[in-house]
This record gives C-alpha cells, sequence and structure tokens, in this order.
C-alpha cells in the first residue's frame, strides 16, 4: 500500500475504516449491513464534533432494529455522506463504497494501525 | 432468531421490505407451523366447558366458518386470541382452533381440560399461510377451492390424495388462504406453490409489518393476560349475549367495561420524521407528562414510515400533540386510525346459523 492510502480496516462493532492523507472514511461493513437487513433511515453526525473512539455518534436504523454507530478511532467529523438521508438503503446495496457514512480528521494514527485487518475480521466474524 | 422454541427466520433472501411487497402486490407464503392447532370433538358438554372461556355461542357456530375469538381469564384478561371454527373431518364434527406458539402451555393445559380427548395436531400437520392478492389464482391449480369461498370459510380439500384443512383468512389484512396439511406431503406442497414465480417464501418480519399496517393485534403486545379484549379496542369479536352469561369469565367486568368509559384506549400513530417507532416507547404530552406506550412499532413499507399501535390514556385529548421518546429525544408523532392500509378481504358472511 502506499504512503497516502491505507487498507481497509475494520473493527469489532463491524465497522470499516480506510484512510487517505490523514482523513478517515467510516462505514459498516457488508456482514453488518447483511445482518441489520433493509435500512430505512440513519440519522447522521453533526459535522465539526470532536469525537473519541468508542463514543456513540449516530444511529443506523434498519426494519429489525436500531444501531448505534462508533467513532472507531479519536478525531474530527468533517463530513457525512449526505446521499443517505433520502435513501439509506445505499447502505444496503454498497455498504464498503458508496454507503460510506462519515469522514473524520484523525489525530493518532496509532489507533489505526491497532484496527483489524480484512483476513482478521474474517477470522473474527468465524469466531 | 429463536421464537417460542422453534428457530424462525425473520426474513429470506430477498428482505423484509421486499417480501413485504410482495405480499401486497402479489402474494408470498409463511411457514407458520409453529402455531398450535387442536381438534376438540364437537360435543355439547366440552362446548359449555370451553364457553367459561371463550366469549362466543360454540353450539351455533356455522359450519365451515371460522371466527376470530379469545381465550379469558377470571378477570376478562386475555390468556390468548385464536381463530376457531367449525368443521367435519371424516363425518365427524370438531371445533379447529389455531393459536399462539408463544401460548401453547397455557392454551392446552385449558383445552384439554374441558375436552381430555382433544387432538393437538400440529405435529402431524404443517401449517402454511398464502396471503395476497393472487393467493386465490396461485393455489387454485393446486387445490380445489369453490369459487364461493369467502373470507373466514373453511373447508376440507385434497392434496397428494391427503385431506388438507383450507380456511380462507390469514393475518396480513389481504385475501389469503391457510393450509394445514400432513408433513408427509408438506415440502410437496411448498415446492409446488413456490413454481409460481410471483409468490415467495416470507418470514416473520413482513408477517409483523403486514399485520402492523393492518392494525391487527398481536399477543404479548397489543394483547395480554391483564388486558380485555375490550380494551384492546376488540369488542366486535365478542358475543355480547355471553357477556351475559355466569359461566363466562369476566362477563361482570367485561359488560361494565361496555358501558363505562375505559381508562386507556388504542391508538394508531405515524412517525413525522424517519425515525422507527418500537416497542416499548414512551408516549407524552406537550407538557411532558407520560400518557401512554408504544406496544408495536415497524418500518411501513407502504407509508414508507414508521407507524405503530399503542395505548395512551383515555383523558388525553388527541386533538393535541403526542410525542414519542426515541432514543432520549423527544418527537413528535401524528395519530392515525387503524387500520393504516385498508383491508382487502373477500366478503363476510354471518357469525351464526
Amino acid at each position: 500500500m502506499g504512503a497516502n492510502m491505507s487498507e481497509k480496516k475494520y473493527t469489532k462493532d463491524h465497522e470499516w475504516v480506510s484512510i487517505e492523507n490523514e482523513i478517515a472514511t467510516i462505514g459498516i461493513s457488508n456482514h453488518a449491513q447483511e445482518s441489520l437487513g433493509d435500512i430505512v433511515f440513519i440519522e447522521l453526525p453533526s459535522v465539526g464534533n470532536s469525537v473519541k473512539a468508542k463514543d456513540e455518534i449516530c444511529v443506523v436504523e434498519s426494519v429489525k432494529a436500531a444501531s448505534d454507530i462508533y467513532a472507531p478511532i479519536d478525531g474530527e467529523i468533517i463530513e457525512v455522506n449526505n446521499n443517505l438521508e433520502n435513501d439509506a438503503a445505499i447502505i444496503n446495496q454498497d455498504a464498503e463504497n458508496e454507503g460510506w457514512i462519515f469522514k473524520m480528521k484523525i489525530s493518532d494514527s496509532n489507533q489505526y494501525s491497532e484496527l483489524m485487518s480484512e483476513d482478521e475480521y474474517k477470522q473474527f466474524l468465524e469466531q | 432468531m429463536p421464537f417460542a422454541g422453534f428457530n424462525m427466520p425473520i426474513n429470506y433472501k430477498t428482505g423484509i421490505i421486499n417480501e413485504h411487497k410482495n405480499v401486497r402486490n402479489h402474494s408470498g407464503i409463511f411457514d407458520v407451523s409453529h402455531m398450535g392447532q387442536i381438534l376438540i370433538e364437537n360435543n355439547e358438554s366440552y362446548l359449555h366447558k370451553l364457553e367459561k372461556y371463550i366469549p362466543l355461542q360454540l353450539k351455533k357456530l356455522i359450519k365451515n366458518r371460522s371466527h376470530y375469538s379469545f381465550l379469558l381469564n377470571k378477570d376478562g384478561g386475555v390468556i390468548d386470541d385464536l381463530i376457531i371454527s367449525n368443521i367435519d373431518i371424516k363425518d365427524k364434527s370438531y371445533l379447529y382452533i389455531v393459536y399462539n406458539a408463544s401460548r401453547k402451555k397455557e392454551d392446552e393445559e385449558i383445552f384439554i381440560s374441558c375436552a381430555p380427548n382433544a387432538e393437538k395436531i400440529y405435529k402431524e400437520n404443517c401449517l402454511f399461510a398464502i396471503q395476497g392478492p393472487d393467493s386465490i389464482n396461485v393455489l387454485k391449480n393446486i387445490i380445489d377451492i369453490p369459487n364461493n369461498m369467502n373470507f373466514f370459510d373453511i373447508l376440507i380439500s385434497k392434496y397428494n390424495n391427503n385431506d388438507i384443512i383450507v380456511s380462507r383468512s390469514g393475518y396480513t389484512g389481504e385475501d389469503g388462504f391457510e393450509l394445514s396439511i400432513p408433513n408427509e406431503s408438506a415440502e410437496n406442497l411448498i415446492t409446488h406453490l413456490l413454481k409460481n414465480e410471483n409468490t415467495m417464501l416470507c418470514g416473520l418480519g413482513s408477517r409483523d409489518s403486514l399485520r402492523l399496517e393492518a392494525g391487527l393485534s398481536l399477543y404479548g403486545h397489543e394483547l395480554n393476560e391483564k388486558i380485555t379484549p375490550i380494551e384492546a379496542g376488540l369488542s366486535w369479536a365478542l358475543d355480547k349475549e355471553r357477556l351475559e352469561d355466569e359461566n363466562l369469565n369476566g362477563n361482570k367486568i367485561l359488560s361494565d367495561q361496555l358501558k363505562n368509559k375505559l381508562s386507556n384506549k388504542k391508538i394508531g400513530l405515524i412517525s413525522t420524521s424517519r425515525s422507527m417507532l418500537r416497542d416499548g416507547m414512551t408516549l407524552f404530552d406537550n407538557n411532558n407528562n407520560e400518557i401512554g406506550k408504544i406496544t408495536s412499532g415497524c418500518f411501513s413499507p407502504n407509508l414508507n414510515k414508521s407507524i405503530a399501535i399503542g395505548y395512551i390514556t383515555s383523558e388525553f385529548n388527541t386533538d393535541n400533540p403526542i410525542f414519542c421518546e426515541i432514543r432520549k429525544k423527544l418527537e413528535l408523532v401524528k395519530i392515525n386510525n387503524l387500520p393504516f392500509v385498508k383491508k382487502n378481504y373477500k366478503k363476510n358472511g354471518s357469525k351464526y346459523e
């Protein structure tokens, strides 16, 4: 991987993170999307908020349940995916690309390195 | 997902919303074999004992008709809601009762105490519901359905030389049928029905959103032992003559409730935002006073909004705004008459002979 574009990493809360130029893009994993079922609504986080890793920052509502989205690492929310406001089902269609939820300017890249790689996440799912 | 001791799918591969829409527009098939099914001999002494719990005149039930009813406790509270039908099987007359999986223990204690030789047939028979406007077209090439069969009619038909119980009923607000079929032919029937590419298997998720849109009550949510059918807005299902009968559990409480104002009322609610209304959420007036609770909530694919059923205190004037606490925030919700989606049944007949 190049210096600017990182590999995609995963959290135990079934979120994915990819980093480009110190900006992290975050969404929920395809596995999370599948287990939530049809997603009907997302309450997006507020741009400008500084958050700590594990903070609950927004909520995804599916036909089955509401589930919290956590900040995967410390940082500041700098952008949200407004397309999801009108059509949260984009997450069902393409959770790990078009269905990204928010972007953060990260404060501590060590936190990022501690997250799971794709292979580690796959193993985590099998446990 | 574990449900009343069964492993039940919330949805099959296309998802709850797609299954829901397919039922409203075409048809869908639900495996409801987890539900209780019992046959009780149509014998006067059994019926008399059952009339203690069931608010109908059981001796007068019309043959080949079904009725929505209840088992009532001493206070008129609902032990279970059920569908009861009068049918002949192999020249013998029976009451055929379908009841909730989650209430099998309580219900069967009563059934067996009234009729010791009652036959629980759900071990030998699967129960499938095919629901939606096209159900008749999917079914009629496979099973003989008379043209004049109306909603809540019930009869014995044949499939693979097996007797099957066919009722025109269901719990989605749509036209449809329930089929009680011996286990050995059940898989064949499902495979046969699914050859029609406009139908599909549907899970518990769409079953819930369909019944909620149709304003139908669900045991454990709108109904429980502390709520009477009248408080649940279901007094239409009570035989009013039976309320005068001392033999009926809770008859005095129920007839008093009919005459007096109730302390709570059942309402339909619709979200004004994209937030989801869910079971257990608390309702408030505009002075932050708690006025009630939601008992069922879901996303309504037909209205593209979240909808709910709940109970509020009758003192609340429904011209005033209602707020629902959703994740620690109060959100405005609107009252909506039940049902949310018009029922689409093939016309009803009368109750008794």
